[in-house]
């Protein structure tokens, strides 16, 4: 009976062919090509290959025919090998200068990787056509953005419900918005700069440091031998921001290549949406320049590049413009200006016949300073980073068994000084780190890595991390993690946001590298509907501190800061649900809950700023080439915990919890040859936070706080733009 | 290789036969079939994708196999001439009008001639 059953499966499954393949899409160098489209010729089938250029895909025919495409290089018509993960490559396209193709996935997780890594392309960028990287996350779930003050205009990320600074932020694998770039630093990567983004949710790899406490996420941008010739942008917006952005793309000789990323951004209006006397954003005004140079041999690559950034801006109350004094201005005001300067590249030496032994050394030299104040309080920040990271990969005796090995250098030399308190301190941290990983066929995957690192100031830090993954069926793979995770707070730079305000800086001890603990796992599945599939993404994180530094703000006058003496801990879920529609409209929604708890004044209690709940919805519509484009995004934040004002006078105080409200974003865009204009609005349904400055009108009294932001401050915002390529 | 045969002469015989077609009224506007040298699922995306973005054009849809792009247009803002003309422009054949050259030699080898064992036949007819 049992073997009648076992033939009528067969005989099913044979009828309706359905053959799973494997390939790896990577160019004549042997570097993986990411987000490259691959599909079965004369079907609709299709895959889109991973961060590592792999891709997995059914097959409907006896015969399949692929037909791999990628910008920038030659699509080929290849026939499909079975059985075996099959290398295909692509041949750079030095002759064909017209846009083909390719209509690839916007957002797409990735399959075979163990980690939970979800990819958004460059093409999901442009949905957010803003302005730089705090704007790339506008249409994610997993990432959400906030406003942190009433003054600076910054905007930080969360993840798991805790601030970005427990994300490891790297650009092409080396870590880069930390330390004094920790509050500002986001609005210092121009979003036309960026390729594609990696978000990897809990645990990140051994191999990029210790950094990593709820995840990690790899910013990748334009490559000289992958971008257009040209590519301009210009954009403006209703607040009277300017901004344009020029890139440009070369070969050298046959084996150099260059481009040049250019960025200046302007704005010196008052926006005042809320009659405060206060500007809802600072005037800003950046110039930002990258030249990057690629060397692409037959068994060495090597690139190498440069980055220029100066940035200033100027808020406050209205009147204080660039250039003004805050500290002999006779209104409140709010300056800062940043430079940065930094020498970066990386070697790799392959071996042609060996595609999985390599050699590769990844390196940064970066200095940058700050200079400014809040009200009369200077503040100056200065950081020197040089960071050095020697990998070396191979296999043990077959496949199955690969590992990566190497040692890094960290050298971070910081100083800041804020009104009376100055902290300053060198790092020198050597580090070496083993990284195993067991791929007995592409239902497995174990990855197991380990570090240990010798930090000057604070002994040694050994940093385990473990993934696993584990695929059910075609359409489900499970993943799981677990990981340890360091950091050096930097106690005045993540507070610049409570500097604009009245409160005391009370520094109660000295301060301890943060330590945590990340665990968690996710579910990736799909069904049918009607005939197209549904994709569903859950997963539970939980991130607990072995030490945390506490920054405490129950008491209203004062910001006592001091080390966790308790717990503290994060639980976070997601669901995420994407359908379909039809050709042209693809909807995604997602739910997100967050209990995230600290021992602050205390008392175990939930941490301030912080939306238990949450809704994400998103509907993306999108005409045959792009012709027409269309999204919409909502992002609900349930009601937040607030810091107690109860020691204000009545007149002062504040709810204990916050209002829940929603933020809209909404951009049309027509597509044309040439490029695109696009038309778009930030925070659509114009919500703000009344009244978001306790005691505006005496910015120099005792009262006086501008910290207290729960949402949005400038009301709605239009903008319009065009980018203009010559392929 | 008697399947290579018979597939060589329909495919010879599908564009020998093949007579430039009339356009026809459909519901809100015309539509016309053009023969084109197209041979691959690229060649249909370069088609397709420069008919979208040409004035008047409503929608297009290339059949590889056939190589016939059907085109839904206004005619008041275009006409089968401007169509083939903007075919011919990126480097394929559209009905009597010949390529670019200049396009044609910039198509990736996977659209030229004799790719995928499918000859662009002698058009001296």
């Amino acid at each position: 009976m049992r073997s009648i059953l076992y033939f009528l499966f067969i005989a099913i499954h044979a009828t309706g062919f359905s053959q799973s393949i494997r390939g790896k899409v990577e160019d004549t160098n042997h570097q993986a090509l990411i987000g490259a489209t691959v599909r079965e010729l004369g079907t609709t089938n299709g895959a889109v290959t991973d961060i590592n250029g792999r891709f997995q895909l059914e097959l409907s025919q006896q015969q399949g025919q692929l037909l791999i495409s990628y910008t920038g290089y030659l699509a080929d018509t290849v026939v499909a090998v079975l059985g075996k993960e099959a290398h295909y490559q692509l041949e750079q396209d030095t002759r064909y200068l017209q846009e083909v193709v390719v209509k690839g996935e916007t957002t797409f997780m990735d399959d075979l990787e163990a980690k939970h890594v979800e990819v958004i392309t460059a093409s999901e960028l442009t949905k957010a056509a803003c302005c730089n990287l705090s704007e790339s996350f506008e249409t994610n779930a997993s990432v959400n953005v906030s406003f942190s003050d009433a003054v600076t205009g910054a905007k930080t990320i969360q993840m798991l419900g805790l601030a970005g600074k427990y994300v490891q932020i790297n650009r092409e694998n080396v870590p880069h918005i930390r330390g004094l770039n920790n509050r500002y630093g986001l609005g210092f990567v121009p979003g036309t700069w960026i390729q594609s983004i990696d978000v990897g949710k809990g645990a990140g790899t051994v191999v990029n440091g210790y950094e990593s406490m709820t995840g990690q996420i790899n910013l990748e941008f334009k490559k000289p031998e992958q971008s257009e010739r040209w590519y301009f942008n210009a954009y403006g917006n209703s607040f009277g921001r300017l901004e344009f952005n020029v890139n440009h793309a070369t070969d050298l000789t046959d084996k150099w290549s260059t481009a040049v990323l250019f960025h200046a951004d302007w704005m010196d209006s008052e926006i005042d949406g809320n009659d405060d006397g206060f500007l809802d954003l600072p005037r800003s005004r950046q110039i930002n320049v990258m030249n990057r140079y690629k060397y692409q041999g037959d068994r060495v690559n090597s690139q190498i590049g440069v980055h220029f950034m100066t940035d200033q801006k100027a808020g406050g109350q209205l009147g204080f413009g660039f250039g003004d004094d805050f500290a002999t201005s006779p209104v409140y005001g709010f300056s800062n200006r940043t430079n940065r300067f930094e020498v970066f590249g990386k070697t790799g030496l392959l071996y042609p016949h060996k595609p999985y032994m390599g050699w590769g050394f990844i390196y940064s030299l970066a200095y940058q300073d700050m200079e400014g104040g809040y009200g009369r309080n200077n503040y100056d920040g200065e950081e020197t980073t040089v960071y050095g990271n020697a990998i070396y990969q191979n296999i043990i005796g077959s496949t199955f068994h690969q590992y990566k090995t190497g040692v890094s250098i960290l050298y971070d030399d910081f100083a800041e000084n804020f009104a009376d308190s100055a902290f300053s301190r060198r790092e020198i941290v050597p580090g070496a780190y083993f990284e195993y990983t067991y791929l007995p066929g592409d239902k497995f995957t174990l990855v197991a890595g380990i570090r240990s690192d010798l930090h000057n100031l604070y002994g040694t830090y050994v940093t385990p991390r473990l993934h696993l993954r584990y695929q059910l069926n075609d359409r489900t793979t499970l993943r799981a993690s677990a990981g340890r995770g360091y950091r050096t707070p930097n106690a005045i730079m993540e507070n610049s946001n409570v500097l604009v305000s009245s409160r005391r800086l009370s520094i109660l001890e000295e301060p301890e590298p943060e330590v945590s603990w990340n665990m968690g796992g996710s579910l990736v599945t799909g069904f049918e509907m009607g005939d197209r599939e549904v994709s569903v993404v859950a997963d539970y994180f939980y991130t607990t501190f072995e030490n945390q530094l506490i920054y405490d703000l129950e008491r209203a006058s004062e910001l006592r800061i001091y080390n966790l003496e308790g717990s503290s801990y994060a639980h976070s879920f997601q669901v995420e649900a994407a359908y379909p529609l039809n050709d042209y409209l693809k909807l995604k929604a997602a739910y997100k809950f967050y209990d995230v708890r600290a021992t602050i004044n205390g008392e175990l209690q939930e941490v301030p700023f912080n939306s238990r709940h949450r809704f994400f919805a998103n509907a993306s519509y999108a005409t045959k080439y792009d012709k027409w484009t269309a999204d919409v995004t909502l992002h609900w934040y349930g009601s937040q915990r607030l810091p107690s004002t109860l020691d204000k006078p009545t007149e002062f105080q504040r709810p204990q919890r916050s209002e829940a409200y929603p933020h809209v974003i909404a951009q049309v865009s027509r597509g044309f040859r040439w490029g695109s204009i696009y038309l778009g609005s930030e925070n659509l349904f114009n919500f703000t936070q009344d009244n978001p400055i306790i005691d505006a009108e005496n910015p120099f009294g005792e009262q006086f706080d501008a910290a207290m932001v729960w949402g949005p401050i400038a009301g709605r915002l239009v903008y319009a733009g065009i980018r203009y390529k010559i392929k | 290789m008697r399947a290579i045969v018979v597939m060589a002469i329909m495919i010879a015989s599908s564009q020998v036969g093949w007579s430039q077609k009339a356009p026809i009224e459909i519901a809100g506007g015309y539509q016309v079939e053009i023969m084109t040298s197209a041979i691959c699922e690229l060649c249909k995306e370069t088609i397709e994708r420069e008919l979208t973005f040409t004035k008047g054009v409503k929608e297009s849809d290339l059949n590889v196999e056939s190589r016939v792009v059907t085109v839904k247009y206004n005619p008041k803002k275009t006409s089968p001439k401007e169509i083939r003309r903007h075919i011919a422009g990126v480097g394929y054949h559209a009905d009597n009008v010949d390529r670019d050259a200049t396009a044609y030699e910039k198509l990736p080898f996977c659209c030229k001639d004799g790719s995928h064992g499918r000859e662009i036949l002698d058009r001296s007819h």
